[in-house]
């Protein structure tokens, strides 16, 4: 028989979140109905097949339109979506959703679990992010408002995983299962329903009439809570000149824009019209050593690019000054954030890093950063440790592709480099586990020789998985991070800020990892 | 005439294959695939792996030419690996809108570029062939998304007399694609109509100081008629050469344009499908972009013959 909890339960027992409440308690009402609203986005969009693309720029649309069973909600803590309720076996295997009742598909069809058993089906066949369900034995549907997920063992970190936004099991109407990855009908549950795609050109979307919101909140929180469209219409378009988007925002033409250059900064806050809103913590800076291949195999020679390290001055350069300094591999506002490891951090000594680097035995062999253009992050980060590693006798070289040429050499140790350049933005974001699995084989970045896990970290790592208690899988991320960085296996150098705007009349703009368009109306 | 198309298009067939090949090999031996873009910033090697072997990534080489030869054989280019649309679909989705751009901005090139050379030459030594050269000088220098740039901030932020960017096709609203394609189309045609400008100048002057010209001249033919009719006509020759190639540049070069004015034609699809390694797009995109420079060359050729009699008799 079904142990029944409601979530909050649950969620407190796996170590989640409860559901978020507003904290007047009064449910959101849009001030304003109406209106057209513009936002003026940096990057194209491929396919909004949510399910199939994990890309920022489908995300930022495509979430405005899907939902799913579950999600994150502000503090990206996992929150029921579509379901009503959820219950968890005593014996940790079988996990039970009631689905809320009466919510429509765009296409006016009623959502029955017989739409959430195809969406999982299309998800296990095709999915972005399959292997998340590799542990589960099989899903059903007893009736049409429940769905039932049965696993193979215990997993105590699944709804985590399940609430990921990352490619999301959105819903999706079950004549939809059949389509091709990149292909998916853009039909979901959403506050907003498509009208037009014009890849590279704009998306554009209209209020869903027929949308129900979730009763269970009072407010929006983060994909999820209670959700309302104000305004008529909302356009994404795409633009990908910066100063393009400056102009656009400063005519009116956009009413809201991303990713905004520093340069522009000073004027647009004099300007009374326009709202600057930064978005902290968009994504983690990261220099990833390969330890396969020397001299980065050389602990004490990892230790001394370490010790030169001064964030201010990379971190300045990468964002143009919009970053925090930041300890390890959470966000401060995150529930397993942990500083463990500061003491690696920003060290800034040049005198120690030459001891270090006499004791590796470093001989001036060339030590190659892998770097790219695409994201200028990436490469100004390269440049200033590019001087700074030169200042203490390290031959650092900057070697200077596209993305995808530097993402693929990265995903092999022996294609000539020593340290990666990227970013961890949702991974970050998606919790302790999402950044961590990074660090295990198959996904290990700083690329384990032999392809073998190091012993220790591979103990925390199933520690921080399945520890039945919240406070041990938090004591467990925290080793794992303080070892990465004592191995340094890694080099985080600092969260990064996306700078949005919006023109002054929009109201109830709060950014978040995707522009959210619900819950934001235009003021007159 | 028609020999010299059937001719011409017979010889467009290996031109097309060989593009095809080379576009093949290249967007296949530089690194990086499309996987690792789907998979995005901190994917793991699984993860790129598994969608490797979804798109058919990890067949080898020569099994993926062959599939790309025989779905070409039965008129199907492929579908884009990001966009999930069939190639040809995507291809003439975006093709109209950089062909609308392309044939304003060639009005604008031809206006300015044939008018002020043709002016200069007229007028050579005087300061409105000086003024017209230091333009055109300006024009070839000014790189047009800084040309851009410098338009929108004054004639959309300033003045608000035109939008900043977007795109709206001419069948839907014909002011609307007026203002949205009029800046976009000026930074185009600035730069060629500077070139065509000083080539029409020169070919102009050549042709002024034949004897012909001379004659018509002494036997007082009005000086409209001299210019017209038998300096321009034998300039235009040359001129058209460039005009062609003026078409290609227009084509092949609205990437910067698109990018800036967000207006989604097939420059910004294209440099996206490199940039992103969508092989099918890359592929057959190129493969109907090169199918309609040739087009073009043939348009020139043809009308080499309108203009040319010897050139129609060479090719009867």
């Amino acid at each position: 028989m079904l142990q029944r909890f409601i979530l909050s339960t649950v969620c407190a027992a796996a170590g989640l979140a409860a559901m978020a409440t507003s904290v007047s308690g009064e449910t959101f009402k849009c001030p304003h109905v109406g209106g057209n609203f513009t936002f003026g986005q940096e990057a194209n969009i491929n396919s909004l097949d949510q399910m199939t693309s994990s890309t920022i720029s489908t995300r930022n649309i495509a979430m405005n339109m899907f939902e799913s069973l579950m999600t994150r909600d502000e503090n990206f803590n996992p929150i029921l979506e579509l379901a009503d309720s959820m219950a968890e076996t005593p014996d940790h295997l079988t996990y039970t959703f009631r689905l809320r009742q009466g919510i429509r598909f765009h296409n006016g069809k009623e959502m029955t679990s017989a739409d959430v058993v195809a969406s999982f089906d299309r998800y296990a066949k095709i999915g972005l992010y399959r292997s998340t369900l590799d542990n589960v034995d099989r899903w059903e549907a007893p009736d049409k408002d429940t769905f039932v997920i049965h696993l193979k063992k215990v997993q105590p970190t699944f709804l985590e995983i399940l609430s990921s936004f990352n490619a999301p099991i959105v819903i999706v109407p079950a004549e939809d299962k059949g389509d091709p990855p990149m292909q998916l009908k853009t039909i979901g549950t959403g506050p907003w329903q498509l009208v037009e795609s014009v890849p590279g050109g704009y998306v554009k979307m209209k209020r869903y009439e027929g949308y129900k919101p979730n009763t269970n909140f009072d407010q929006r929180t983060g994909f999820g809570g209670y959700k309302q469209a104000c305004f008529d219409t909302v356009t994404f378009r795409i633009v990908t000149e910066p100063q393009a988007r400056v102009a656009g925002l400063k005519t009116g033409e956009l009413q809201g824009v991303e990713d905004l250059p520093t340069r522009s900064l000073a004027d647009l806050k004099s300007d009374k019209s326009i709202t600057i809103i930064p978005l902290q913590n968009w994504w983690i800076q990261i220099a990833q050593p390969n330890v396969s291949v020397p001299p980065t195999d050389n602990l004490m020679f990892r230790k001394a690019v370490q010790a030169v390290l001064d964030m201010d001055e990379i971190m300045d350069a990468a964002s143009d000054g919009n970053y925090r300094l930041n300890v390890g591999f959470q966000y401060p506002n995150q529930a397993f954030y942990s500083d463990a490891g500061k003491e690696t951090y920003n060290i800034k000594n040049p005198d120690l890093a030459k001891k270090y680097l006499a004791q590796s035995g470093y001989q001036g062999e060339p030590v190659i950063l892998l770097t790219d253009k695409d994201y200028p992050a990436m490469y100004n980060s390269a440049l200033v440790m590019q001087q700074e590693m030169q200042a203490i006798g390290i031959n650092a070289q900057l070697k200077v592709v596209d993305w995808p040429t530097s993402a693929n050499m990265a995903l092999k140790p022996d294609t000539g480099w020593n340290i990666f350049y990227t970013g961890w933005g949702t991974n970050t974001a998606l919790g302790a586990l999402s950044s961590m699995q990074l660090f295990v084989e198959p996904a290990a970045v700083y690329m384990p020789k032999g392809g073998q896990d190091d012993p220790e970290l591979l103990a925390a790592w199933n520690e921080m998985n399945s520890l039945p208690t919240l406070q041990g899988r938090k004591e467990a991320f925290a080793r794992m991070q303080k070892y990465v960085l004592e191995q340094v296996y890694s080099l985080p150098l600092g969260s990064l800020t996306k700078v949005q705007a919006v023109r002054s009349n929009v109201k109830g703009y709060v950014p978040y990892r995707i522009p959210r368009m619900s819950n934001v109306w235009f003021e007159n | 005439m028609a020999g010299i198309i059937i001719r011409r298009l017979g010889s467009a067939l290996p031109i097309l294959f060989i593009v095809s090949l080379i576009t093949f090999a290249m967007i296949h031996l530089i690194p990086g695939d499309p996987a690792v873009v789907i998979a995005g910033l901190s994917a793991t090697p699984e993860q790129v792996a598994n969608i490797r072997h979804d798109l058919g990534l990890d067949q080898p080489l020569l099994t993926q030419l062959w599939r790309w030869y025989g779905g070409l054989l039965h008129g199907n280019l492929g579908r884009s690996i990001l966009l999930g649309q069939p190639v040809v679909y995507a291809t003439m989705l975006r093709l109209p809108v950089t062909l609308a751009l392309s044939a304003y901005a060639l009005v604008i090139t031809l206006l300015i570029g044939l008018g002020s050379g043709i002016i200069a030459a007229l007028r050579q030594n005087s300061w409105v062939d000086q003024v017209a050269m230091v333009f055109a000088m300006i024009g070839i220098s000014l790189p047009n998304f800084y040309l851009g740039l410098l338009m929108i901030i004054f004639f959309a932020v300033q003045l608000r007399w035109l939008p900043t960017g977007g795109y709206v096709a001419f069948s839907d609203d014909p002011l609307g694609w007026l203002a949205t394609s009029t800046m976009p189309a000026i930074s185009l045609a600035l730069l060629l109509a500077g070139l065509l400008a000083r080539i029409t100048r020169s070919t102009m002057l050549e042709v002024l100081r034949q004897d012909y010209i001379r004659t018509a001249r002494a036997k007082g033919l009005p000086r409209r008629l001299v210019v017209v009719k038998h300096a321009l006509t034998n300039a235009l020759i040359p001129i058209t050469t460039v005009v062609g190639i003026i078409v290609s540049l227009l084509i092949s070069g609205s990437v910067v344009t698109e990018t800036l004015f967000s207006i989604p034609g097939i420059g910004q699809l294209l440099t996206q499908a490199v940039l992103n390694r969508d092989y099918p797009m890359v592929q057959g995109g190129l493969l109907i972009t090169t199918a309609l420079l040739v087009l073009v060359n043939i348009g020139v050729d043809v009308c080499y013959a309108l203009l040319d009699p010897r050139v129609r008799y060479d090719g009867a």
